[in-house]
């Protein structure tokens, strides 16, 4: 409780990291804030290409289907492994001045996840291009799984970041389980063709139901199952509070540590 | 309870100094368990508090735990054992400039800075007049801050941490930011703060800096309290004690002595200059003096080749580089001598009145017209110590009346 007002007391400085990283991330280059946009979809070319002229699927607009479970995605998978490198990467902030740590993994989440809206912007233009149309009763639920595809990449982010301090192989190591988490999550295919006796797994993991959220509010202009969204919830909020648990008790010995 | 702005109670510090540490999996695994460390204790069991309004000043030589304890107090670092309350909002003047972003500009980064020490942007707002004004870039501030001198820089830092308005101010080796205006305005601002009631913590090797501001010093040797008293003579036990016991560790260390090598020493060599002691008015061999103080240098040489017509000298250097002092004993009309034999030369400076600063000192020997025998540059080094505020190289003896 006293965490959470110290973190209220220093919005200020959330606020401040997460516009340094904004504006920091691509400066210098010559496309600079375009790279936001240009990677996702240059990232669904690829994936489009694949599935619907290599690796032929009968699923309709596939490059829609897959767009609106990718861009989350990289929003889950960036808070976690480059959110893993966050606490290490603010050493010299860390060993010289108080502030409350997790100030830092909430900052770069958050960055990420301004991201992820600005990618939406694509998403919204790739749905009128393409004609699906919208359900804009459906859509008002999209802030509400935002919120808890938040906390969960949070409470992850806490986790990966705190244990990171001590264990530096762990960024390089999740990375890894990042690859094998994004195929172990229906992003690329449906959940349907999922063998009956792995379906157990896969709901464990919350981004499983997270992804079907979205998908069924952007691509199937559904209200969102409702099962799906009540166990991301809860999982999401699981893992915050782990993850908040964890760093907190792991952050006592930053400083000496980095 | 509530006029006590900090309480420390017996708290114990620990860190683990690794030998060869493996924080990748492959070393973990491959020595688990056999990770060597040895365990530093660096606080030993400390407690002390401080009322609300006061001021300490913290002090120790080097490695005594003194910036451990103020680490502590920020809560960067956590005690292994006890405890440490603070009553209220802790700014701290540690690290000048944290987070600041060399493409934004002045006024952005106060924003960042202050943004780190726990500021709202209404509060923040209702700052920035006096943060620029007190830093005095005007002109600059919406420039990048790449673009500052070091010196602006450090003034634009100090003026965000100064102007926190904390109830307590954690200050670790300050007032070196600037040039010398600056830096009495800073003090100037810190006796302000002080008055209004804010509580002070001040880990400074200047004693003359602690004097002025606090109430009270606490001697922290070897991870314990050793004293805690009035400034003035808890400062003057200490000095005392430096002198006695750590000469050898405050002296200009071997590697630093001039040599022909760094180019600070240079002559014929036929006498070589080979020690340099400091003494003070009771004889005690020590290089920390007060302004005032009558210093008694000893230098001793060797002699390969007896030197004709010799002469010594002595130049002393603040720690800008400027000579505050130079003579030497054809200029004082010494009357003429040689250097026949290896011995010692004494030189008597009386009521010193050089004001806080590291010094250093030159000595040479010279032969005739100023032939350099052996002139050696930096060759010594001392601090000078007072407790009033005067400003400028050298005191001058002066009286008011009004």
């Amino acid at each position: 409780m006293n965490t959470i007002k110290e973190l209220y007391a220093y919005r200020q400085m959330i606020f401040s990291l997460v516009r340094k990283d904004l504006r920091g991330r691509y400066k210098g280059s010559a496309l600079g804030f375009l790279w936001t946009f240009i990677n996702p979809l240059l990232q669904l070319v690829v994936y489009t290409v694949v599935f619907s002229f290599i690796l032929k699927t009968n699923i309709e607009r596939y490059y829609l289907y897959l767009f609106v479970a990718l861009i989350p995605w990289i929003f889950f998978s960036s808070s976690i492994t480059v959110g893993a490198a966050s606490v290490v990467a603010q050493k010299d902030l860390i060993k010289k001045i108080y502030f409350p740590r997790m100030v830092i993994p909430i900052s770069y989440v958050t960055s990420c996840f301004v991201n992820m809206l600005l990618c939406f912007i694509v998403i919204f233009a790739v749905i009128l291009v393409s004609g699906a149309g919208f359900n804009f009763a459906a859509l008002l639920t999209l802030p509400v799984i935002m919120a808890v595809e938040y906390l969960l990449a949070l409470g992850m982010a806490l986790l990966t970041s705190a244990v990171t301090v001590y264990f530096r192989d762990l960024e390089h190591i999740l990375s890894i389980i990042s690859m094998v988490w994004m195929y172990m999550t229906p992003i690329m295919y449906d959940k349907s063709i999922v063998p009956e006796r792995l379906m157990p797994i896969f709901n464990l993991n919350p981004m499983t139901h997270i992804i079907s959220c979205y998908r069924d509010v952007l691509y199937y202009k559904n209200m969102p199952d409702l099962l799906s969204l009540v166990s991301a919830t809860a999982l999401g909020v699981f893992f915050l509070i782990f993850g908040g648990i964890v760093f907190n008790k792991l952050q006592r010995r930053f400083a000496e540590e980095l | 309870m509530n006029d006590t702005a900090i309480i420390v109670k017996d708290v114990t510090k620990s860190f683990k100094v690794y030998m060869d540490k493996g924080a990748q999996l492959k070393e973990r695994l491959l020595s688990f368990r056999r990770n060597r460390y040895e365990k530093r204790q660096v606080l030993k069991g400390i407690s002390f508090t401080v009322k609300k309004g006061e001021a300490i000043g913290l002090i120790g030589r080097n490695g005594c735990g003194k910036s451990t304890t103020l680490k502590l107090l920020t809560r960067i670092m956590y005690p292994d054992s006890g405890t440490i309350t603070m009553n209220g909002r802790v700014s701290s003047l540690i690290e000048l400039g944290a987070g600041f972003h060399p493409d934004m500009s002045g006024r952005e980064n106060i924003y960042t800075n202050a943004s780190i020490f726990g500021l709202t942007k209404k509060e923040i707002d209702s700052r920035i007049d006096d943060i620029i004004s007190f830093s005095e870039l005007e002109k600059f501030i919406d420039d990048p801050v790449r673009t500052y001198s070091s010196g602006m820089y450090m003034r634009l830092a100090f003026s965000v941490a100064i102007n926190v308005d904390a109830d307590i101010l954690l200050i670790d080796e300050i007032l070196a930011v600037g040039d010398a205006n600056f830096q009495s305005k800073c003090f100037a601002r810190l006796k302000e703060i002080k008055a209004q009631g804010t509580t002070i913590v001040i880990v400074s090797h200047s004693l003359g800096q602690i004097e002025q501001i606090c109430d009270r010093s606490i001697w922290i040797y070897d991870g314990l309290i050793k004293a805690e008293g009035v400034p003035k003579e808890v400062d003057l036990e200490y000095l005392d004690f430096m002198g006695r016991e750590m000469q050898e560790n405050t002296q200009v260390s071997s590697a630093d002595m001039p040599t022909e090598e760094n180019g600070r020493r240079w002559g014929n060599g036929h006498a070589r200059i080979t020690k340099i002691t400091s003494y003070g008015e009771d004889d005690r061999e020590k290089n920390v003096f007060r302004t005032g103080e009558t210093i008694r240098f000893v230098i001793e040489y060797s002699v390969s080749k007896p030197v004709e017509d010799a002469i010594f000298g002595i130049g002393i250097f603040n720690r800008e580089g400027i000579q505050c002092y130079g003579t030497n004993t054809r200029i004082d009309r010494v009357s003429e001598f040689s250097l026949d034999t290896s011995g010692r030369a004494e030189i008597v400076l009386e009521n010193v009145l050089l004001l806080p600063s590291e010094y250093s000192f030159d000595f040479a020997i010279e032969s005739g017209e100023g032939i350099p025998v052996d002139y050696c540059r930096q060759i010594y080094k001392a601090e000078m110590i007072s407790n009033t505020g005067d400003t400028g190289i050298s005191r001058i003896n002066h009286k008011w009346s009004v």
